[in-house]
């Protein structure tokens, strides 16, 4: 009789893909349901746009804009993102979810790779509708350089290293009283070397210039290598952090 | 179940052996940084700035260059910011000893570190700037050595921030350590960064033509002795706060007694 029953609650243990697979879908759909994220993001998003058309309502000469564009990009994803990272925990916390996640037997950093994935979509998400309107609203006067299209690129490095990062932090600073600001505070320093290197690359392929290639590669050799590095240490360092 | 825990705790120590060293250890950094001061005015040779039309009379003696006096912030400027480096990879050591041991010894450790640290970092960010203003003509620019550094003290800053802003003391030791450990990431890259780009205007001096020697000496006087005074303040400020918190276990021990 116990044998049976032994057997009977034997259960199968999920492998590593799909606990990722199912703490991902889970994020989600919820994002789904609520379009919390991506609402949110996307709104400040064109209000930042606003604010550059204020700010540089006497910068109309093309010349201008198109050497200032790479920076402006920058600047409107990672303060987008800020929000967007704010938000990312607001969820697990209001409702319990994080310490029913923390009891299930599974290593702690899938939980972190699953988070960084989906807040990697979300990014990814909000840049493809960001980035084509601040194109429309400030650079339709900009020659379209024949490198332009390189821009995904430090685009892309730029978002993993944005959303690694940046689910660290935000599991961090969802603890702490004042987080928002506490977010920030953390955020801008630890992604500075990357927003150089992509901010560098991004302006390079837009202006595309004959030596293009020398501001291009390099920048982007080291937002890889940030990246990596970056990915790594909060990787191994995330199951302290979300367990404390 | 919180008494127990609180009671197996044990009661932080009163003190330790190297206490003993602090007052000569302090006292030689003061005397050897001192040394170094005077000998940077007096022994170092001064450095050949720009040039001058052929000779020119400068103080009483005949030269082709004009001589490079703002030069001399040199000999505190290097060794402050390497011993804040040495100070964050005190910080980072401490803070894995601790994620590995849990151990809040080690947490104080890594976060007097981080103070020394903070504190020679800002004395780097003054020498530069002073630099800056004398031999570039601007208070900042962003030249991507300086920017870094910048980036380095904020790092340092927010890690003060976020240790504030955090009540349960487990919890903030936990996240002191992974923020110490990813602000010592950062220096590497800070460096590689300061390598890689070419448009940094900061002069590298051992890669052009390396130091003369009565320069190398007056260099290390000066790196030894702020070492000293940096390990004096950290025990000073270690033993301080090691105490505090004694007097805190104690008094717990005795109310729940």
């Amino acid at each position: 009789m116990a044998q049976q029953n032994r057997q009977r609650l034997a259960l199968k243990h999920p492998s590593t893909f799909a606990q990722y697979r199912t703490l991902l879908s889970k994020d989600l759909r919820q994002e789904f349901r609520t379009k919390e994220m991506v609402t949110s993001m996307g709104i400040f998003a064109v209000l930042v746009i606003i604010v550059y058309g204020a700010a540089l309502a006497l910068t109309a000469q093309s010349i201008d804009i198109a050497s200032m564009s790479g920076g402006l990009i920058w600047a409107l994803i990672v303060f987008t993102s800020l929000t967007g990272l704010n938000r990312s925990f607001s969820h697990e916390k209001e409702q319990g979810c994080l310490e029913g996640i923390l009891l299930v037997p599974l290593d702690r950093s899938v939980i972190y790779l699953a988070k960084a994935t989906s807040n990697f979509i979300f990014l990814a998400l909000v840049e493809v509708i960001a980035v084509p309107l601040f194109m429309f609203f400030f650079m339709t006067t900009v020659p379209f350089a024949p490198t332009f299209g390189m821009i995904v690129w430090p685009l892309l490095l730029g978002t993993i290293g944005m959303a690694g990062v940046g689910t660290m932090l935000a599991t961090i600073t969802a603890n702490t009283r004042s987080r928002d600001v506490l977010l920030a505070v953390l955020f801008i320093p630890l992604i500075y070397p990357l927003l150089y290197a992509c901010v560098t690359a991004t302006t390079a392929a837009i202006l595309g210039s004959a030596q293009w290639m020398d501001l291009y590669t390099m920048p982007l050799v080291m937002a890889a290598g940030y990246d990596v590095i970056m990915l790594l240490a909060c990787w191994v360092l995330y199951g302290f952090a979300v367990s404390a | 179940m919180a008494d127990s825990q609180k009671k197996k705790r044990p009661v932080p120590e009163a003190g330790q052996w190297p206490d003993k060293l602090l007052v000569p250890v302090l006292v030689a950094g003061v005397v050897l940084t001192t040394v170094g001061f005077l000998m940077a005015f007096l022994y170092a040779a001064p450095v050949d700035g720009a040039e001058v039309n052929g000779f020119q009379l400068i103080g009483s003696k005949l030269v082709t260059h004009r001589q490079l006096l703002s030069q001399k912030i040199f000999y505190f400027h290097m060794p402050v910011a390497i011993v804040s480096f040495v100070m964050l990879i005190a910080a980072a050591y401490y803070a894995i000893r601790f994620l590995a041991s849990k151990n809040q010894r080690y947490d104080t450790c890594s976060r007097v570190a981080m103070e020394i640290s903070l504190l020679f970092v800002i004395g780097t960010m003054i020498t530069g700037d002073l630099w800056t203003r004398f031999e570039w003509g601007v208070w900042w620019t962003w030249d991507p050595r300086l920017t870094t550094y910048l980036i380095l003290m904020l790092i340092v800053i927010a890690y003060f921030v976020m240790r504030n802003s955090v009540d349960d003391p487990e919890r903030r030791a936990t996240y002191g350590a992974v923020i110490s450990i990813i602000a010592f990431i950062d220096v590497p890259i800070c460096m590689m960064v300061t390598r890689l780009i070419p448009t940094s205007i900061h002069p590298v001096v051992v890669r052009q033509n390396g130091m003369a020697p009565d320069m190398t000496i007056t260099v290390m006087v000066c790196l030894v002795g702020m070492l000293c005074v940096a390990y004096g303040l950290y025990r000073l400020r270690f033993r301080t706060v090691r105490i505090e918190e004694r007097v805190e276990a104690l008094k717990e021990q005795l109310e729940e007694e």
